[in-house]
């Protein structure tokens, strides 16, 4: 009885409303303000520093005697050669390239040689810039920042 | 109460309806919903310090998984047609590949003119000095000759610090 004596009277009295009108002020202020501070396209950069007053990067560096490890980019694969390990060659396979193996044999070459962090990355003439940026990444998730490049 | 049907001739409600409820409300659930997913959405790509670089426009970065900020710097621009430096265009990409050497002569120097102005400005005493950085911003489809070319131009020129601009990627 008494439920229903009180859902009657809220009936006739209406509905509660939240007053939402100050959320709403504050939405229509910051919404415009966000999408004027808004950065859609990220950019960072990649260092890559050529040994002072040389052209090319690569065997010039021979100031300390680090293991150097040189990975040729050729229109067919990947090479990597470093001292005293084969590597098998990483046929490219249609379009792409075969980062997930390259990625295994550099992880051999950091197990073997835990203190190299230096590679050399030559590409042939053709290879596409994308390709290379590709490859700087799996190097350096790899364990080995310090990349030059040799023409 | 009826003032606006008939002075207008039409009726937004019918006048019925109106006299019955005396007020009407908007339904604004819906448009706060939509606020707030909004709001989430701008606040996470929310950025303090801006675009410090500024990309030409004819250009695809290069995706990567890169961290570092960019810097201000000069900005060699390779695109898919033109080389530019600082958003002048300087000579056309295939001008580059068919002659025979690796440096570029008139980006040689137009680096040569910055560097002199950079090194000039540095005497008068202000904060910049020369520090040999610059900024490459690359087409995702350029081959690798062109860049090296590029490359090769900016360390004749004493620009041995190079920033290869790419696309952040999460």
């Amino acid at each position: 009885m008494n439920l229903k004596a009180a859902l009657g009277r809220s009936r006739t009295r209406g509905e509660a409303d939240v007053n939402i009108i100050g959320v709403l002020n504050l939405f229509l202020i910051l919404v415009p303000f966000l999408l004027l501070t808004a950065v859609f396209v990220k950019i960072a950069v990649l260092e890559l520093s050529l040994p002072a007053a040389g052209r090319k990067g690569g065997v010039a560096t021979a100031d300390k005697p680090a293991i150097l490890n040189i990975l040729a980019v050729e229109e067919d694969g990947f090479q990597l050669n470093s001292p005293y390990m084969s590597h098998a060659k990483l046929p490219r396979v249609g379009e792409s390239f075969d980062y997930k193996g390259l990625q295994d044999q550099l992880k051999a070459v950091k197990a073997k040689y835990p203190e190299s962090e230096d590679i050399v990355i030559s590409p042939a003439s053709s290879i596409l810039y994308e390709v290379i940026v590709k490859v700087m990444d799996t190097c350096r998730e790899a364990g080995f920042p310090n990349i030059s490049l040799a023409g | 109460m009826n003032l606006s049907s008939e002075s207008t001739g039409w009726q937004l409600f019918p006048t019925r309806r109106r006299s019955r409820t005396g007020s009407f409300t908007l339904r604004l659930t819906s448009m706060i919903d939509m606020f707030t997913i909004l709001l989430v959405f701008l606040l996470k790509s929310y950025s303090a310090e801006g675009q410090i670089m500024t990309l030409a426009r004819d250009l695809r970065l290069p995706q990567s998984t890169a961290t570092l900020p960019p810097k201000t710097t000069s900005i060699v621009a390779i695109t898919r047609e033109w080389v530019l430096l600082d958003g002048r265009p300087i000579v056309r990409n295939s001008e580059v590949l068919k002659s025979g050497e690796l440096v570029i002569p008139s980006l040689l120097k137009e680096l040569q003119d910055l560097r002199a102005l950079t090194e000039g400005i540095g005497q008068l005493g202000a904060a910049s000095d020369f520090a040999g950085n610059i900024t490459i911003q690359g087409d995702r489809a350029t081959p690798f000759e062109l860049l090296k070319r590029v490359m090769v131009t900016c360390g004749r020129m004493g620009y041995n610090d190079m920033n290869l601009a790419v696309l952040r990627t999460e």
